[in-house]
């Protein structure tokens, strides 16, 4: 499989008033195209910096970042905004849909945004992803009159309208209930599947990690390694390290 | 207009309707001062309309055609000799003519048993003034009885300074070139409601009579007043007149856009003798009380601008209120791949919007409150009277001034949320997304 993602010795620094904060120390990580991984690691491991850089929304200090073959350093604005638009889906934690705008609109709005399909087309594509997260009878609703869990099937279908290569979660399920959550995470892995879309998500709950097919574990800024789901589960409870704990370098 | 910037004025309009209160508090300001100015620009044309119809009909018409006589260089008279052939080519060259009145002019003192004012004198033919009447409101006494030899009409602020009624005898004393005194006594046959600052110098009498006061014959008028179909015409008829007079072979002076009190002086020293005719138009007639418009109009545009100015500050506040409130939302809608153009578009949607809903309704309001106020038939104190022109409040709102307000109002409050607008489209994705509060 070829990589959609290839990150190389990525340096993040924030200033904190005089302080310069490391949120990635020379972070290398290639990602191959239809992959389900899970970013693993405490809060303040880098784990949202890390999926920032790659979705385009931040730039590293230093370091290579490559999204579908583009070296994000060497983009304009404008050129970053396209790729976000056109290459990327984001599912944000608490879930960021556009109060004013109904369901339908929400998901319909990144279409409106490409300007490339008509009114019948554009229907037809979100009127099948809200079938397909089982929200087409709420289509008219604002996101207040939605659950957790429905808002959140909102912004998975808003981030896979575009059809984009790359879907980036931050947490999705960090706000919802176990159950609604397991169901997200069920959807977002059979759409992978169906479709082939790359999936990222960042998660510190053990039981996400369950669903990726491989997991990067990061601490401090730092990867400790890519591991199976069952081996970072492992980690994330204290266990011994399993043996066949594998580091991927690009 | 397509469905993405459709979606831009949705996402505006919702956001404004989710603050209600907020929208309803700043919709409700812009409104007023929008409601403000339709008030004044309506109360500005009706102090042009009523001057319009005030100064043509006392003084001036839309075109003047006057002059002066000088029997020596330095004796210029106010009159027109030989005016009935300069009424014929009128009547020839100008088809654009409604009707023309001929008036006699005079500059007298008028002495009653308990005072005296100088006052300008009006000759008239009250059977050939259709404007005249529907202008000049008669308080006391009848329009004609200007008919009989010697009668005279006056306005209500000069029959109270001079403390006379319809009746009453009075005396013209007028000054001749040779130093000499010309008096005649009139009968005060007519009262007339005051018409601002021109009804406070203005008389009128029985043109055979200010004839006879300045021994003139029937061939001599002081002017002839034109007045037009259109009002638009007026330049082109003046400039057509000109030529056509000095075809005829009258003498015409130099265009000079002053009333023709004010040209003694300089046509005195000009050193030639006989007529000369001079054409000039209303607005030239009236320039010496022109003032008092621009000056309302210096006042009101100052009284504007510092309203818009302090409505500017609050849709600023509201704007950065409303950018913070949405910062949130600002780096969800970049990082789903909105560009900055189109952020600085939403925004800036909201900020017409608000304007333009508030300006309607202030349109709206602006108009009822200028009719209810015309209805209402104020009366204005005298010294308001004399700006105004009028005895009573006249607005009248016009659709080019309300469009102009609604327009220039909401212009201005779009150009007002630019800066926010353009702030708000500067942010970064993920400070926007990391934004707190």
């Amino acid at each position: 499989m070829s990589a959609i993602v290839t990150i190389q010795d990525v340096v993040k620094e924030y200033n904190l008033g005089a302080t310069v904060v490391q949120a990635l120390r020379g972070v290398s990580l290639t990602v191959d195209k239809g992959e389900f991984i899970s970013i693993a690691g405490p809060s303040g491991s880098g784990k949202t910096t890390l999926l920032n850089l790659i979705g385009c929304v931040d730039t590293a200090t230093r370091g290579r970042v490559e999204v579908a073959g583009k070296n994000t350093a060497e983009l304009s604005e404008r050129e970053l905004t396209d790729l976000r638009l056109n290459t990327i889906g984001f599912i944000f934690q608490s879930f960021n849909l556009v109060s004013v705008l109904t369901v339908f609109q929400n998901v319909e709005f990144p279409l409106l945004l490409q300007n490339k399909l008509n009114a019948k087309e554009r229907k037809a594509r979100v009127e099948a992803l809200l079938e397909q997260v089982g929200l087409l009878t709420h289509q008219k609703h604002r996101p207040n009159e939605l659950s957790g869990g429905q808002r959140q099937r909102v912004a998975i279908a808003r981030a896979l309208v575009t059809d984009p290569l790359i879907v980036l979660a931050d947490e999705p399920t960090a706000n919802l209930d176990s159950e609604t959550g397991q169901a997200i995470l069920d959807l977002m892995k059979s759409l992978n599947q169906q479709k082939g879309t790359t999936f990222i998500f960042s998660t510190h709950d053990h039981r996400v990690m369950r669903y990726a097919n491989a997991v990067v574990r990061l601490a401090d800024g730092k990867v400790l390694g890519r591991e199976s789901p069952e081996d970072a589960v492992a980690h994330a409870m204290g266990l011994e390290t399993p043996k066949h704990a594998e580091v991927r370098t690009p | 207009m397509n469905l993405f910037d459709r979606m831009l004025w949705v996402i505006a309009f919702r956001s404004l309707m989710q603050h209600r209160l907020r929208t309803l508090l700043l919709g409700s300001a812009i409104a007023g001062v929008t409601a403000l100015l339709v008030t004044l620009t309506g109360a500005f044309v009706g102090i042009k309309t009523t001057l319009l119809v005030s100064a043509t009909t006392l003084m001036s018409g839309h075109v003047n055609v006057a002059g002066f006589y000088k029997s020596s260089p330095t004796s210029a008279a106010p009159v027109v000799t030989n005016y009935k052939k300069v009424r014929e080519i009128i009547a020839k060259e100008v088809p654009e003519l409604d009707y023309v009145v001929q008036r006699g002019r005079g500059w007298a003192k008028l002495v009653s048993e308990s005072g005296s004012q100088q006052v300008g004198i009006g000759g008239i033919d009250i059977n050939h003034e259709p404007g005249f009447r529907k202008v000049v409101q008669i308080k006391e006494g009848k329009f004609e009885d200007l008919e009989k030899p010697n009668a005279m009409l006056i306005f209500e602020a000069q029959a109270r300074k001079l403390g006379v009624k319809v009746g009453d005898t009075m005396t013209i004393v007028a000054p001749t070139f040779r130093g000499t005194n010309n008096t005649l006594d009139v009968t005060l046959v007519a009262i007339a409601a005051d018409i601002g600052m021109l009804s406070s110098w203005n008389t009128f009498m029985n043109d055979q009579g200010l004839r006879q006061l300045y021994q003139l014959n029937d061939e001599t008028t002081g002017a002839l007043q034109l007045y037009l179909k259109d009002i638009e015409q007026v330049k082109p008829v003046q400039e057509r007149l000109r030529k056509v007079l000095a075809a005829g072979g009258f003498e015409l002076l130099d265009p000079d856009p002053r009333p023709y009190f004010a040209k003694f002086d300089s046509v005195n020293r000009e050193n030639w003798t006989g007529q000369k005719l001079d054409v000039t138009n209303w607005e030239d007639e009236t320039s010496f009380v022109q003032w008092i418009v621009t000056a309302l109009t210096v006042l009101a545009t100052m009284v504007i601008v510092a309203l818009v100015a302090i409505i500017g500050v609050g849709i600023m506040n509201v704007m950065w209120i409303s950018i913070r409130e949405r910062t949130r939302e600002i780096g969800t809608l970049r990082a789903v791949g909105m560009q900055r153009g189109s952020v600085m578009a939403m925004f800036m949607a909201e900020g017409t919007l608000l304007g333009f809903m508030g300006t309607v309704g202030g349109g709206v309001l602006g108009v009822l409150l200028s009719v209810g106020l015309t209805q209402a038939h104020i009366s204005l104190p005298p010294s308001w009277q004399f700006i105004f022109f009028s005895e009573r409040l006249v607005i009248s709102p016009t659709a080019f001034w309300v469009f102009f307000s609604v327009g220039f109002i909401t212009a201005a409050i779009t150009a007002i949320s630019i800066i926010p607008s353009f702030l708000a489209a500067r942010l970064k994705p993920i400070t926007a997304m990391s934004h707190v509060g």
